[in-house]
C-alpha cells in the first residue's frame, strides 16, 4: 500500500486522541453513570454527522503533549435533528478540561464559526478552571483576552449543559448562554473550593455554593436541573427545537397542534373569588398547543412564569404572572428574569405574549434595597425596545406601574378578560392611603368617600376608550391569539426584528 | 432526610392553617393561607414529608421569609 507508514502514523495519532484521558478516569465515570465527552457528543448529534476539529491539538507545553488529547475538548460541527450545530464538549479526563492556550483557540474557532455561519453553539461543560501554569504570568493571563471569547452578540443561539465540576471559563460561558441545563451533582462556580479556601479562608462544599439548588432558585443562572447526562442532552435538543438557527431566521414552525385542553375548562381553573390564587401554568397548558410549554428559569422568581410554547404550531414567548407565588406581586428578581427572557425573544424573532394578574410591584424596604425603581424601568425599557410582536392579555388584576410593564401602551394588541380589574391600586388600599380609613371604620363616611374615589376599574372601561382592543371570555383567548399572531407577522421584514436587545448583558 | 423550614414568601396575616402536626404532605401542597395585598396567598410545601411543627396561628402576623412550619 502506498504511504503505508504515513497513514499508519495518522491513524495512530488519531487513536491516541480518541482515547482521551486515562483509562482509570474513564472507568470511574462509567461506574458513576456519567458519560464521557465523546459519548455526550454522540448522544446529542445525529449519527455520523459529527465532523471534529482539533482532534490532534495538544497542550502548548511540551511536557504535557502526551497527556493532553485534543487539549481537553471534543469540538466540531454536526447536525441535531437534521439542523446544523457547532458542539464544544469538555473532556474532563484530560487535564480537567482546564482553560489553556490551545483549548482556548479551539473554543474561539467553535464560537466564531457558529456566529459566522449562523448555527447554534452547544457547550457541554465541565472545567477545572484555568490551567496552571499555562494561564500564569503576564502573557499567560493576557492571552485569555486576545480572542474576546467572553463577548457575544446573540447572532446564533447558545445552549449549555453543566455536567460536572464547572469553574472559571466553564461557568462564564454558561452565564452568557441562552439556555442552561445542569445535572444534579454538578457544580457551577467561578472558583473551586480549593481556590476559595486559599484566597478567602472560606471553607465550603462546592455543591452548596454552586450546586443546582442555588443556581436554579437563588441565582437563576440555570434554567433547568435534571438527574442524568442523557436528560440534559434531551433538554438541549428540546430548547433548540424552538429556536431559529440564527437571528435572521424565524423559529421553526410545525403543523398546528391541538390545544392542551378544553378551552371552557379555563373557567374552572380561574377562581371566582378575586382573592383566591391559582397556578397560571394550568391556564397556559390549556391555551397553547398540547405538551409544548417549555419553562425557563422555572424555580427562580416563580411569580413570573417565562417560557416558550407553540401556538397553532408557531413559537411564542410567554411572560405570565403566577398569583400562586407572592399573590402575583413582582419583585426585583422577577424583573431581572423577565428582562433576560425579553432579550432572548427579541434576539431570535420570537413574538411575546403576556398574561397579567398582579397587584403590582413589590413595595417596601426589601424592594428598595434591591433597586426596585431601576429594575422596573430596565424591564419597561426592554419591553419597549423589543421589536417583536407583543400581544397582551389582562386576566384579572393589573395594578399600578405593573400595568404598563404588562404591555399598556407597549403591546400591539391588548385583550382583557371580563374579569380584568385595572387601576393604580385597589379601592381599599386607596382609601387607606388617601383618607387613612379602613373598612368598618365610620361606615357611612367610608361609603361616601369610597364612592367619590371609585372610578371604573373594569375591562369595559379599557374597551370604552379602545385601550384594550377587545374584551373576551377566557375560552376565547386561544382563538384571539391565533388571529392576532397571524396579523402581526411583520411581513415587510419577513418577521425579522431589529434585535436592539441582542447585546444586552443578562446573567440570570 | 433533614428537616426543612417552610417559609412564607410574603408578609401578612395568617388567614387559615390548612394542615396539622403529623400530616403527610405533598410537594407544593398549600399549608397555610396568608392574607396579604388583599389576596389569600398560599404557603406551599417545599417538598413532600410530614409536618413536625407549626409556628403560626390564625390571625397572627408573619414577615417575609419567616418560618411558619417544619417538615421532616
Amino acid at each position: 500500500m502506498a504511504f503505508e507508514k504515513e497513514i499508519s502514523e495518522l491513524e495512530e495519532r488519531r487513536a491516541r486522541s480518541l482515547a482521551m484521558g486515562s483509562a482509570k478516569r474513564l472507568d470511574e465515570r462509567r461506574a458513576q453513570n456519567i458519560l464521557n465527552a465523546r459519548e455526550r457528543v454522540a448522544g446529542l448529534t445525529d449519527e455520523g454527522s459529527f465532523s471534529e476539529w482539533g482532534l490532534l491539538a495538544v497542550s502548548i507545553r511540551p511536557e504535557d503533549r502526551e497527556r493532553s488529547a485534543g487539549d481537553g475538548y471534543v469540538s466540531g460541527s454536526a447536525t441535531v435533528e437534521g439542523r446544523p450545530v457547532v458542539v464544544h464538549a469538555a473532556d474532563f479526563t484530560t487535564l480537567g478540561a482546564s482553560t489553556s492556550a490551545i483549548g482556548d483557540k479551539k473554543f474561539h474557532h467553535a464560537k466564531v464559526n457558529a456566529a459566522r455561519n449562523g448555527v447554534p453553539l452547544v457547550l457541554l461543560n465541565e472545567c477545572a478552571g484555568s490551567r496552571i501554569p499555562d494561564i500564569m504570568g503576564a502573557q499567560g493571563l493576557h492571552r485569555a483576552g486576545e480572542h474576546s471569547e467572553l463577548w457575544r452578540d446573540r447572532s446564533s443561539p447558545w445552549a449549555t449543559a453543566i455536567l460536572g465540576l464547572t469553574y472559571g471559563d466553564g461557568s462564564f460561558y454558561a452565564s452568557m448562554s441562552d439556555f442552561v441545563v445542569m445535572r444534579k451533582g454538578a457544580v457551577m462556580a467561578v472558583s473551586s473550593e480549593h481556590v476559595t479556601s486559599v484566597a478567602l479562608a472560606e471553607a465550603g462544599d462546592p455543591r452548596e455554593f454552586g450546586g443546582w439548588e442555588v443556581q436554579t432558585s437563588v441565582t437563576g443562572a440555570v434554567d433547568r436541573a435534571v438527574d442524568t447526562d442523557e436528560e440534559a442532552i434531551e433538554l438541549i435538543k428540546r430548547f433548540l427545537s424552538y429556536m431559529p438557527s440564527h437571528a435572521n431566521e424565524l423559529p421553526p414552525r410545525t403543523t398546528a397542534g391541538e390545544p392542551g385542553g378544553d378551552q371552557e375548562s379555563l373557567l374552572a381553573i380561574l377562581p371566582e373569588s378575586p382573592k383566591r390564587t391559582y397556578d397560571v401554568r394550568r391556564i397556559l397548558q390549556v391555551i397553547f398547543d398540547a405538551g409544548t410549554l417549555f419553562p425557563l428559569k422555572e424555580r427562580f422568581a416563580p411569580v413570573a412564569f417565562t417560557g416558550l410554547a407553540r401556538l397553532a404550531g408557531e413559537v411564542v414567548g410567554i411572560i405570565a404572572i403566577n398569583p400562586m407565588h407572592k399573590g402575583g406581586a413582582l419583585d426585583a428578581e422577577a424583573c431581572d428574569k423577565i428582562v433576560s427572557f425579553i432579550v432572548l425573544c427579541d434576539s431570535f424573532n420570537i413574538p411575546l405574549v403576556t398574561f397579567a394578574d398582579t397587584p403590582g410591584f413589590m413595595v417596601g424596604a426589601a424592594g428598595e434595597r434591591q433597586k426596585m425603581p431601576g429594575k422596573i424601568m430596565n424591564y419597561l425599557q426592554a419591553l419597549g425596545a423589543a421589536s417583536v410582536p407583543k400581544l397582551s392579555v389582562i386576566m384579572r388584576k393589573s395594578y399600578g406601574q405593573a400595568h404598563l410593564n404588562m404591555g399598556a401602551g407597549y403591546c400591539d394588541e391588548m385583550a382583557a378578560w371580563f374579569s380584568a380589574e385595572v387601576s393604580l391600586m385597589g379601592r381599599q388600599p386607596a382609601m387607606n392611603v388617601l383618607h387613612r380609613l379602613k373598612p368598618g371604620e365610620t361606615p357611612e363616611q367610608y361609603a361616601a368617600l369610597e364612592a367619590q374615589l371609585t372610578r371604573d376599574t373594569s375591562a369595559y372601561a379599557l374597551a370604552d376608550a379602545f385601550m384594550a382592543q377587545t374584551v373576551i371570555k377566557p375560552s376565547e383567548t386561544r382563538d384571539w391569539l391565533i388571529h392576532m399572531r397571524a396579523l402581526h407577522a411583520r411581513r415587510p421584514t419577513g418577521g425579522i426584528g431589529l434585535h436592539r436587545l441582542s447585546t444586552w448583558p443578562t446573567t440570570c | 432526610m433533614n428537616r426543612t423550614a417552610v417559609l412564607s414568601e410574603v408578609s401578612g396575616t395568617v388567614w387559615q392553617v390548612l394542615v396539622a402536626v403529623g400530616d403527610a404532605v405533598e410537594e407544593f401542597q398549600e399549608l397555610v393561607l396568608i392574607e396579604s395585598m388583599k389576596m389569600e396567598i398560599p404557603v406551599l410545601a417545599p417538598r413532600a414529608g410530614r409536618i413536625t411543627e407549626i409556628l403560626v396561628a390564625e390571625k397572627s402576623s408573619v414577615a417575609a421569609e419567616q418560618t411558619v412550619a417544619w417538615i421532616d
